[in-house]
């Protein structure tokens, strides 16, 4: 019988690599009031846009992977990203629960 | 990130050592951190502040710097001593959550690899495994079996070294039995009274996967309060 074995998020992220494709590490480094991942909560991001892991619960995820692949295109290593109460016309992009977080992202180099 | 640093901490994680991640959001470096070990430039100017943040595993940016910490702490070691049918959806349970788990079972016919899969699994008396095992206040324990020969020296074992939690499966009337015995054992009523006995939070359940459920719900609040108290 096959093991299965429970693959973490930065395994996950060393496998992408070895098989050549560009990552981004996303890491949740400071949170106000309510915000539903605790400091420390990771996502990866690669170069086709898939992703693994969560820094949010669903409020932010999206824009955080379009801010991932921006900065493959603009060639940097890192930026942070700044998350506010949501704007009820930008429903998508926010985070709802009123929270403020604020994102680390970072390109995994060899 | 550099992959070195990504890999480190992978191979650290499975040695399950105490460590943290440090990164100078500044400048994107990285590095791995331990007590004792030498920081670079980069974080050195900051070492009382980073060790005392690792101390209290508390993790996010360093008052007045630019440098966050992220703490990989050791994950709790539970022994779950009865293969039995509540200790597969037990395994089920725990697998997302940050425990290692241990099945203990003298009975050879319950404990095979194919009913427990992924997780360590010990063919022998609770007494003797025990005595190899290395134990402290980080480890929790749980038994299944019912059986005084088999459940009572994994629970004196876990007395004596002052497991964070220790639960005992069986009922009321079972845990009376069992208290009376510990006692003529000689341990004071205050320590048998620090097993969770019967054993898991009443969610009224009576099916196998509910009684796993109240158990490893029990064993997280007990586990959240250790980590709170050590934070004070």
């Amino acid at each position: 019988m096959k093991k299965q074995i429970k693959r973490t998020i930065l395994e996950q992220a060393r496998d992408w690599f070895e098989s050549d494709r560009k990552v981004i590490l996303a890491r949740v480094i400071q949170t106000w009031g309510s915000s539903p991942c605790p400091v420390g909560s990771n996502m990866i991001v690669n170069d086709k846009g898939e992703f693994f892991g969560s820094v949010s619960g669903g409020c932010v995820e999206s824009n955080v992977i379009e801010e991932c692949l921006d900065l493959l295109k603009n060639n940097n290593s890192f930026k942070q990203l700044e998350f506010k109460v949501s704007d009820d016309n930008a429903w998508n992009v926010g985070l709802a629960c009123g929270g403020e977080i604020k994102i680390y992202i970072e390109k995994i180099n060899s | 990130m550099k992959l070195e640093i990504l890999n480190e901490i992978i191979q650290k994680k499975s040695s399950s050592q105490n460590f943290a991640l440090l990164t100078n959001l500044t400048n994107g470096n990285s590095e791995i951190f331990e007590f004792g070990k030498f920081l670079s430039n980069d974080f050195e100017s900051y070492k009382k502040q980073i060790e005392n943040y690792h101390s209290l595993k508390k993790n996010g940016v360093i008052d007045g710097t630019q440098i966050f910490i992220q703490n990989f702490t050791k994950p709790i070691e539970v022994i779950i001593v009865g293969a039995v049918h509540i200790a597969q959806y037990l395994v089920d349970l725990f697998k997302n959550l940050n425990f290692v788990i241990t099945i203990v079972d003298p009975r050879k016919f319950f404990i095979t690899a194919e009913r427990f899969q992924n997780v360590k699994i010990i063919n022998d008396w609770p007494e003797e495994i025990f005595k190899k095992l290395e134990t402290d206040s980080n480890n929790a324990l749980i038994t299944l079996t019912h059986d005084p020969k088999i459940d009572d020296p994994a629970l004196k074992h876990a007395l004596k070294n002052k497991f964070f939690y220790i639960g005992a499966l069986g009922s009321k009337k079972t845990h009376t039995k069992r208290c009376q015995r510990l006692m003529e054992s000689g341990f004071t009523q205050e320590e048998i009274a620090s097993i969770h006995g019967p054993i898991g939070i009443k969610l009224g359940g009576k099916s196998g996967p509910e009684i796993a459920l109240s158990i490893v719900s029990q064993l997280v609040l007990q586990s959240n309060k250790l980590l709170l108290n050590s934070k004070k």
